[in-house]
């Protein structure tokens, strides 16, 4: 067994963990803190159009004014003195793997990054710090015409008006505290626009990895899947771990026109020094869906509640997600859904694990709008704690204000029975190797809505956790 | 037997959300007194025409017509159509948890006939007919069909037709699940149903059990949601030695 | 002496999103005078003596004297994210109104009348406390039910008034069940149309002991509920059946809390109601297993029946877990009448309104039923009916 815990314990660091020494005179660092010179400096740095740099001071006065939030779990370990907002490479983003910078490719590399996109991937966006180094369509999918490209060169595109006009139109900066502070200090992300009634048949993908110590990332990912598409998109995130605190701010804002449908998905592994303040957002009009299949396994503190706005009849919403909270870490997490448009449905379907003192709160809304009739929402929500020095916690809450609408709900906490283990040693197994079947079992839901290869990450993360290594 | 018809179906077609059609031109002229049997393999569509004559608004009809006692109730709600004189036997009755049976079926029973219910009249009655179907009292007291085993569901059914005397019932598979015994006594329930009434019957079911004791006038053959073929009585027992299959090969 | 009353009740035991609007309830009224409630002089059965007119503060002594035992935690605790226990940490025994209440009993000479029931004392006979109010009343009174070892009580409360009647009653209920001890509260509002009403409860229960409470509130143009029922020993166990009736413009804003910390303890609160018109309920209720509660069990259940298109519905189910070896379950079901149960009913003749004014009775009147006592009950059921 504990040859087993070895071999975990060196996956574990050659996957997420390795450091990259990052040599000084290639990277531009800025000074912690935020001030209006360090917001102006960004914008500087990315060569803003006037209203960028405009909407940027804006969100900083709001960062300023908004209050921090009265709910969710405690973010007073993170300093925005100590904080880093911008961090990049000295070299441009380029097209071809072959000429991204030596170290970043080496630490892309180690994730297996340019080998998903050889084997899986219609297209890959790599972002290391705050900027983008890597961006690539395949050709068929370009032909298409998918636009899948950084933000910062789509701002001086032809698509220019199209982003100004949903650019935190979605996520508004005075939405929260860290919506305003991602307006004021946003850099990287991706937008994505597709077609009329373009099918891209295999995903795209971004990923994102924080590499400095004490920086912060703050991403935008604007993503525009127009009447009658249909678009797969993979997130993935991870960092090395330092011990001061990082933070990511990302925004994300989804359109799904009529008729569309847009899965997103995210595989998050940030490191457990991470305080993971993401917003993500997405407006569906008539008849689209939205699908969202979430993982969350790192970050030492998250908020994550991925929102969907149901405005268009008969819009659909599926959220699938899985909550992973080990040692030190406190991840609340969950969904929120407003139904808008008649006949909209929504399922919420979440599983979280808690485990070695970790706290997993689900926490998620239900809204049903007097003009939603014939809305059906469910939501499931399953809990499962493995020792008892953690928390799981589950804060759901609804506000129905028609009464022509269906709306059920489900809640269980539980571990796992005894009897369960008994019968898989009985078999043979060890009971270490029982319990991460049965949690691999209780992830499943989740699991099989992801493709093959992030299926089988997502289950190694679940050994990593199981075994204390992760 | 008299020459008028009580329920006529004409070219019916029936179809879920506007989607899949599960009914295609059904046509059926039931008189009253006459006892019909419908039967077909599992999915032929037997429950959606049960629920289709008696309303059910999950069934879109998208054609034909349905005449009851020379009213076209094809577009009317269900309780209009229990009002009518309608009633349909539940395969799985609903359970009603807070409401006792007797009451549920007291408020029925107004309901259908407007009139005050003379309430000592209406316990003698109810107690006869459940003491006629061996039903312990106390289930009269019982919040209607919750915790009740299938044969007593059944049995609530049967008791319900027997209290609202409608002019046809509709009884889907009321004799599935059930034991010998209970079969023997929802029979009677059916039985007495008629001889009271001189009710129409159109059964759906899958097995002969329930038939033994009552004298069927016509079989139906409901196949992939159509009627394939029409007999008399004695199709029941053919069927029931040689199953459905020259029926699918007509078909 | 007139004054302003501005609390903040019914907080919720950790706080989410505001825009939900459902971490705290307020109850303000303007101008408002308070009278005591007279006790009601109904016979006192034998088995349980009463002290009448004990300050608030005094009263809450039984449970301060045992609060080692009623808030005994066996290990170290990690807090749920953003709790709000700090609040209520002056109050002798934590309820599910919270400080505020407390506050205002103090701040107002309330008093509270102190039942004590003898040590293995099975009281058959219920204690009644019934108050019949008259249009304008304003007024507070506050009880303390105390069941000893292994002691059986039930204490009644029913307030009424004519439909049409205004005023402001509120009632504060502290109970203690020691060991094998078991209480059962039935209270029963049926006030008019204008009243504020709330009715605040705390209570905990030592080994083996057992709160049951059965309530109906039908009446009233706002409504303030709210319980926090402490299951702090081995077997502690609580069991609620709450019915409402919600219609016109009426409010009704609800929190209830089991704080499990006993090993093996149950704890069962089902919620069923009736929105209709302009009505806004808000029911908060919260599964807290806390660390060594393991064995324990605990179900929440709400049946929400929307009856007009303009009611505001909010439910926010908690459940807090900080033990591995429990059971925790929470359901809702939220809407108008199920299509295929209104279907059924039309089958038998019975059209929708029909079937509404059905399933409203059934609804209540299946918690009515749990009422022992039998003129309360019978007044109860035809209030249902006169509504239905």
């Amino acid at each position: 067994m504990s040859d087993n815990k070895q071999i975990v314990a060196d996956i574990d660091h050659s996957l997420y963990d390795f450091k990259d020494i990052e040599n000084e005179k290639d990277f531009y660092r800025m000074e912690e803190g935020l001030t209006k010179e360090t917001v102006l400096k960004v914008s500087e740095e990315k060569n803003d159009p006037e209203w960028m740099r405009d909407f940027r001071l804006e969100c900083l006065k709001l960062y300023n004014e908004i209050e921090m939030p009265n709910w969710g779990p405690s973010i007073e370990g993170l300093d925005m003195d100590k904080i880093s907002s911008y961090v990049r490479h000295k070299s441009d983003m380029k097209g071809k793997w072959e000429d991204v910078p030596e170290d970043i490719k080496n630490t892309f590399e180690k994730l297996g990054i340019p080998q998903a996109e050889r084997e899986s991937l219609a297209g890959v966006g790599a972002q290391y710090d705050s900027e983008l180094v890597y961006h690539n369509v395949k050709d068929e999918v370009a032909a298409q015409g998918v636009i899948y490209t950084d933000l910062e060169s789509a701002l001086r595109s032809e698509y220019a008006d199209m982003i100004k006009s949903h650019f935190m139109k979605l996520v508004p900066p005075t939405d929260h505290k860290f919506a305003a502070l991602h307006g004021a200090v946003w850099s990287g992300g991706s937008f994505v626009y597709v077609p009329k009634n373009v099918k891209v048949e295999i995903p795209l993908q971004s990923y994102f990895r924080l590499n400095a110590a004490g920086a912060g990332q703050f991403e935008h990912t604007l993503i525009i899947v127009d009447e009658g598409a249909d678009l797969h998109f993979i997130e993935g995130c991870s960092a090395p771990k330092y011990n001061v605190a990082n933070l990511h701010a990302g925004c994300v804002e989804l359109y799904v026109a009529k008729n569309a449908r847009l899965r997103y998905s995210t595989i998050e592994n940030w490191s457990k020094n991470m305080y993971n303040l993401n917003t993500k957002r997405a407006l569906v009009e008539e008849n689209g869906i939205m699908e969202w299949v979430s993982g969350s396994f790192g970050s030492h503190t998250s908020y994550l509640y991925p929102m969907t706005i149901l405005k268009g009849n008969g819009s659909k919403m599926e959220f699938t997600g899985i909550t992973f909270a080990g040692k030190g870490q406190n991840l609340d997490t969950g969904a929120k859904v407003v139904h808008q448009g008649e006949r909209t449905s929504s399922v919420i379907n979440t599983k979280s694990i808690s485990k070695d003192g970790g706290i997993g709160t689900y926490r998620s809304s239900v809204t049903i709008q007097s003009t939603a009739k014939k809305a059906k929402a469910s939501v499931s929500c399953d809990s499962l704690m493995l020792d008892s020095i953690s928390r799981a916690d589950t804060i759901p809450g609804m506000d129905i204000r028609t009464n022509d609408a269906d709306v059920g709900h489900e809640a269980k906490i539980g571990r796992i029975s005894d009897e369960a283990i008994f019968y898989l040693m009985s078999r043979g197994i060890s009971e270490e190797d029982a319990k991460a079947m049965i949690v691999s079992g209780f992830a499943n839901p989740v699991s099989k809505e992801l493709p093959l290869e992030y299926a089988v990450e997502m289950n190694n993360l679940i050994k990593l956790e199981m075994s204390g290594n992760g | 037997m008299s020459e008028q018809s009580l329920l006529q179906v004409k070219d019916l077609s029936v179809s879920i959300d506007n989607e899949l059609p599960i009914l295609n031109n059904i046509n059926l002229d039931i008189k009253q007194g006459e006892t019909h049997v419908l039967m077909g393999p599992n999915g032929a569509g037997k429950s959606t025409l049960g629920f289709s004559l008696m309303g059910n608004p999950h069934y879109c009809v998208t054609g034909g017509q349905i005449i009851f006692d020379g009213q076209d109730i094809t577009d009317i709600s269900a309780d209009k159509r229990a009002k009518a004189g309608m009633f349909l036997s539940f395969q799985n009755p609903y359970e009603v948890p807070g409401i006792s049976m007797g009451s549920f079926i007291r408020n029925a029973y107004h309901a259908q006939t407007g009139a005050p219910v003379k309430l000592l009249q209406f316990q003698k009655s109810l107690k006869a007919a459940m003491e006629l179907l061996s039903m312990d009292e106390s289930y009269a007291d019982r919040d209607l069909n919750v915790g009740f085993s299938g044969g007593e569901k059944k049995k609530a059914e049967i008791l319900q037709l027997l209290m609202m005397n409608p002019k046809f019932a509709i009884l889907d598979e009321t004799d599935s699940g059930l034991d010998v015994d209970a079969v023997r006594t929802v029979s009677k329930g059916i039985e007495e149903y008629q001889k009271k009434k001189d009710g129409a019957l159109l059964i759906i079911t899958h097995s002969t059990k329930i038939l033994e004791s009552l004298h069927v006038d016509y079989t139906h053959v409901l196949v992939k949601g159509r009627i394939v073929h029409t007999g008399d009585g004695t199709l029941v027992d053919e069927i029931n030695k040689n199953g459905f299959e020259r029926f699918i090969k007509e078909d | 002496m007139s004054k302003d009353l501005n609390m903040k009740v019914n907080v919720l035991p950790v706080t989410t999103y505001n825009f939900l609007h459902v971490n705290d309830g307020r109850l303000e009224i303007k101008d408002i005078e308070l009278q005591k409630i007279v006790s009601s002089k109904a016979g006192i059965p034998s088995g349980v003596t009463l002290k009448e007119g004990v300050s608030f503060d005094e009263a809450g002594e039984v449970f301060r004297a045992n609060k080692d035992r009623i808030l005994a935690l066996k290990e170290e605790m990690v807090s749920p994210n953003c709790e709000t226990a700090k609040r209520d940490e002056s109050q002798p025994i934590r309820t599910g109104m919270g400080a505020d209440v407390d506050k205002l009993f103090l701040e107002n000479g309330g008093t509270c009348d102190v039942y004590t029931v003898e040590e293995n004392a099975k009281v058959a006979e219920p204690i009644v406390l019934r108050q019949d109010l008259e249009d304008g009343f304003t007024g507070i009174g506050s009880q303390v039910i105390h069941a000893k070892k292994g002691s059986e009580v039930t204490v009644v409360m029913a307030y009424s008034s004519e439909s049409s009647a205004s005023g402001f009653l509120g009632v504060s209920t502290r109970l203690l069940a020691e060991e094998n001890a078991t209480i059962n509260l039935v209270k029963v509002q049926l006030l008019g149309n204008g009243y504020v009403h709330f009715d605040d409860i705390g209570g905990a229960c030592l080994k083996g002991g057992k709160i049951n409470m059965t309530t109906l509130e039908l009446g009233g143009k706002e409504a303030f509920n709210g319980a926090y029922i402490n299951l702090s020993e081995k077997e502690a166990a609580l069991s609620s059946n709450l019915g409402y009736l919600s219609r016109d413009d009426h409010s009704l804003d609800m929190n209830y809390v089991a704080d499990q910390r006993g090993k093996k303890t149950e704890a069962s609160m089902q919620f069923k109601g009736v929105l209709m018109g302009t009505a806004k309920k808000t029911l908060r209720d919260t599964l807290d297993f806390k660390t060594g509660s393991s064995g324990s069990v605990g179900d929440e259940q709400e049946d929400a029946l929307l009856l007009s298109e303009n009611v505001v519905n909010r439910t926010m189910p908690v459940i807090l877990c900080q033990e591995e070896d429990v059971e925790g379950r929470h359901g809702a079901t939220i809407g108008q009448l199920g299509e295929d149960l209104l279907f059924y009913m039309q089958t038998r003749g019975i059209d929708e309104e029909e079937a509404k004014r059905i399933m409203i009775k059934a609804r209540l009147e299946s918690v009515a039923r749990l009422i022992p006592d039998e003129e309360i009950k019978q007044l109860a059921i035809y209030y249902i009916q006169q509504i239905v």
